[in-house]
């Protein structure tokens, strides 16, 4: 997606780069590496004078790149990463191979991060031809030796923070070598190299090594051979980026604006499926390949807590049965324990997070949201524009990627305090009232553009109402399950409605997502089930469809819609459904209450919601 | 990438400059904000775009834009 690129070449061309620059954050939140530089590049041809004088209170980083080769291609992503988190970069890129003489020379222009970039191409450099292993590796022992004086120099100096890469063997040097232990030998001698450079940072608190074989076990590629050849850039884009995106990272902490909580979703993310419906025994949590892949993700989220992470569950869910799951799952890997905080309720999850970092005593600024919705997340962007929002989808094997991407909780070194940290929070499970009111998110609500289509269910629909009537477990009046040919039934019978409920908005199209079942006796509507997928709850759904009956209703002649709830464990939050649509209780025996609608006074659809109605028979 | 108008439109999308059609044919030091820096990215998007091997070595001596264009579509 392009938009935050257009945009912000469209405010590049209006010349309100600088005006509109705190906008820049937001609109590179969701972007991908290629947008991130693109911005980037247009952002690093804008004065920072000019930034700072226009937005005052703009944190910015010095950032001065030097190194082994051309050094220009890391100044567009590291422009581009840190405004994805609202740093203004002033990076100041040395000359070509001028990284012994910036790094001895103390009277260099002052920096908060100095990046090093080393590549094999200036190893080799050093190395005669033909060569032998042993070549490079005295070659190496001499690099590796000036570098260790170059960073107790540099950092007994107190020239801020230090960060240099491994250098990456890429292959092209050892394939030079035609036997096998030659290869092994230059394989050994590189690693001890790059071993004894990240070695470095036990001795110098303020040097951080990045290392470049995670990046390269992952498929990045280091080099470019012609960019490599003709312009000496050693470096690939992509690698240049990875670093810049850890520079970002620490720059972060420099600023004061660590994450320390990580908000997970539950239902999708944490395991699979709704456990409001599918129950304890139905989600996906530790077995089978999916549910091995959730466990996955589980024993990732407890190593993140056990390092100090204040891990939190937001989940739209009864408090009762996600604290069973937590606690009494045998296989869950990760449990109540591990957790600072479980928040299961079902009210809108910014609210949730927002009262979260309250009780925490901490920042909303200091979140990280993890959800598979893209609804929840879109709300959480808009309503909290600091809170750092990383989307997992429908593939389980994916999340762990996802959430490491970013290195949203990095610091430079550990503490025990920062350990010790999740014990201090810890708290009894949150629980709160199911609020359905969607007042507090009706901006979103418009901005989502929610359109609703009610209509009976076409015959390839029905087997969809049958699997809803028998999964559906939260939002279901009346709990009747229905067998296809049960369905099958009603919608053959004139005097019964089996209407389907399709909704859509700008995320997509979330398909048949709820089911009306309804019959006519005499002048009377009756409602024989209501039922909606907890997906779509509280968007006004649900509402817009009973407006939509009631209305059709009375103009088909009907004096009154009568309609009932049964209590089950489940159902408890739409116990209310129907009075909060204008219906009057009729009678109410605390498990089965039964209401009427005297359809003189129908509630509107909700603004919000493009409602379209289809009452004919297909 | 099929014609020039779209190569002037990666030109700025990719580098992030304001070039126009009047800018295909100018010497690069006359493009507005041109940098030779510039090259190395807009190699690695004309390869991406057009799918083939563009000849690195002739771009980087090329003086205009139209010059890299018809070296990056093969002519």
């Amino acid at each position: 997606m392009d938009t935050a690129a257009d945009e912000l070449r469209a405010l590049s061309r209006a010349g309100a780069l600088v005006e509109r620059y705190p906008s820049v954050r937001g609109l590179l939140a969701d972007a991908d590496a290629d947008v991130v530089r693109r911005v980037g590049r247009l952002l690093s041809r804008v004065r920072p004078e000019d930034v700072l004088t226009a937005h005052p209170g703009t944190p910015q980083v010095r950032i001065a790149v030097t190194g082994t080769g051309t050094l220009d291609g890391v100044v567009a992503p590291l422009t581009g990463e840190l405004a994805r988190h609202g740093l203004l970069a002033r990076v100041r890129s040395g000359d070509f191979g001028g990284y012994v003489a910036e790094l001895s020379d103390d009277a260099a222009p002052a920096a908060d991060i100095t990046l090093v970039l080393l590549d094999a191409a200036g190893v080799f450099a050093e190395v005669p031809t033909p060569w032998r292993a042993d070549d490079v590796g005295t070659a190496l022992a001499d690099r590796v030796s000036l570098l260790e004086k170059l960073v107790i120099r540099f950092t007994s100096a107190g020239r801020g923070t230090l960060v240099v890469n491994t250098i990456p063997l890429p292959r092209r040097y050892p394939a030079q070598l035609v036997d096998h232990r030659s290869r092994a030998r230059l394989g050994a001698l590189w690693r001890e190299a790059n071993a004894k450079l990240l070695r470095l940072t036990e001795d110098h608190p303020s040097l951080v090594v990045l290392d470049s074989d995670a990046l390269a076990a992952d498929g990045v590629a280091v080099t470019e051979p012609r960019l490599s050849t003709y312009t000496k850039a050693h470096l690939s884009p992509d690698v240049l980026h990875a670093y810049a995106r850890e520079v970002a990272h620490l720059a972060r902490g420099l600023v004061g604006r660590v994450k320390k909580v990580l908000a997970v979703d539950l239902d999708g993310t944490v395991w699979g499926g709704v456990l409001g419906d599918d129950g304890a025994e139905g989600i996906e949590v530790a077995d089978g390949y999916r549910g091995e892949a959730f466990q996955a993700f589980q024993k990732v989220l407890r190593q993140l807590a056990s390092q100090g992470v204040l891990l939190t569950a937001v989940s739209k869910n009864d408090p009762e049965p996600v604290r069973a799951v937590l606690s009494g799952h045998p296989r869950i890997a990760v449990r109540e324990e591990d957790f600072v905080r479980v928040v299961a309720n079902w009210r809108p999850k910014h609210e949730n997070l927002r009262e979260l970092a309250d009780a925490l005593n901490l920042g909303v600024d200091s979140v990280v949201f993890v959800d598979d919705s893209p609804y929840e997340r879109g709300l959480v962007r808009r309503e909290l524009p600091d809170v750092a929002v990383v989307a997992v989808d429908e593939e389980p094997a994916l999340h762990v990627d996802r959430l490491v991407a970013d290195g949203w909780f990095t610091v430079p070194d550990l503490t025990a305090e920062d350990v010790a940290r999740p014990a201090r929070y810890q708290e009894e499970l949150g629980r709160r009232d199911f609020l359905s009111s969607f007042d507090s998110i009706q901006d979103y609500l418009w901005e989502l553009g929610v359109r609703v289509r009610v209509s009976r269910a076409r015959p390839e629909e029905l087997a969809r109402v049958s699997q809803i009537t028998l999964r559906t477990n939260q939002f279901n009046l009346t709990t009747r399950r229905l067998q296809p040919a049960d369905v099958r039934a009603s919608a053959d019978d004139p005097d019964a409605y089996v209407l389907a409920v399709h909704t859509a908005d700008r995320f997509g199209d979330n398909g048949l997502v709820g089911v009306v079942l309804a019959h006519r006796e005499a002048d009377v509507l009756r409602l024989d089930n209501v039922l909606l997928s907890c997906r779509v709850f509280a968007r006004g759904v649900e509402q817009a469809t009973l407006s939509a009956l009631l209305a059709h209703a009375r103009d088909t002649g009907a004096s009154a819609v009568v309609g009932e709830y049964r209590a089950t464990p489940k159902n408890g939050k739409v116990r209310d459904f129907l009075p909060s649509v204008g219906f009057a209780t009729v009678t109410d025996d605390g498990d089965t209450a039964t209401f009427r609608h005297d359809l003189t006074d129908i509630a509107p659809p909700p603004e919000h919601v493009g409602l379209t109605v289809d009452w004919n028979r297909a | 990438m099929k014609t020039i108008d779209d190569f002037v439109t990666l030109v700025g999308d990719e580098l992030g400059l304001a070039v126009g059609p009047e800018d295909v044919g100018r010497h690069l030091d006359e493009v507005a904000g041109w940098d030779s820096v510039l090259l190395l990215t807009l190699l690695t998007a004309l390869e991406r775009e057009t799918g083939r091997r563009v000849p690195f070595a002739e771009v980087l001596e090329a003086e205009s834009l139209e010059r890299i264009y018809t070296l990056a579509i093969g002519g």
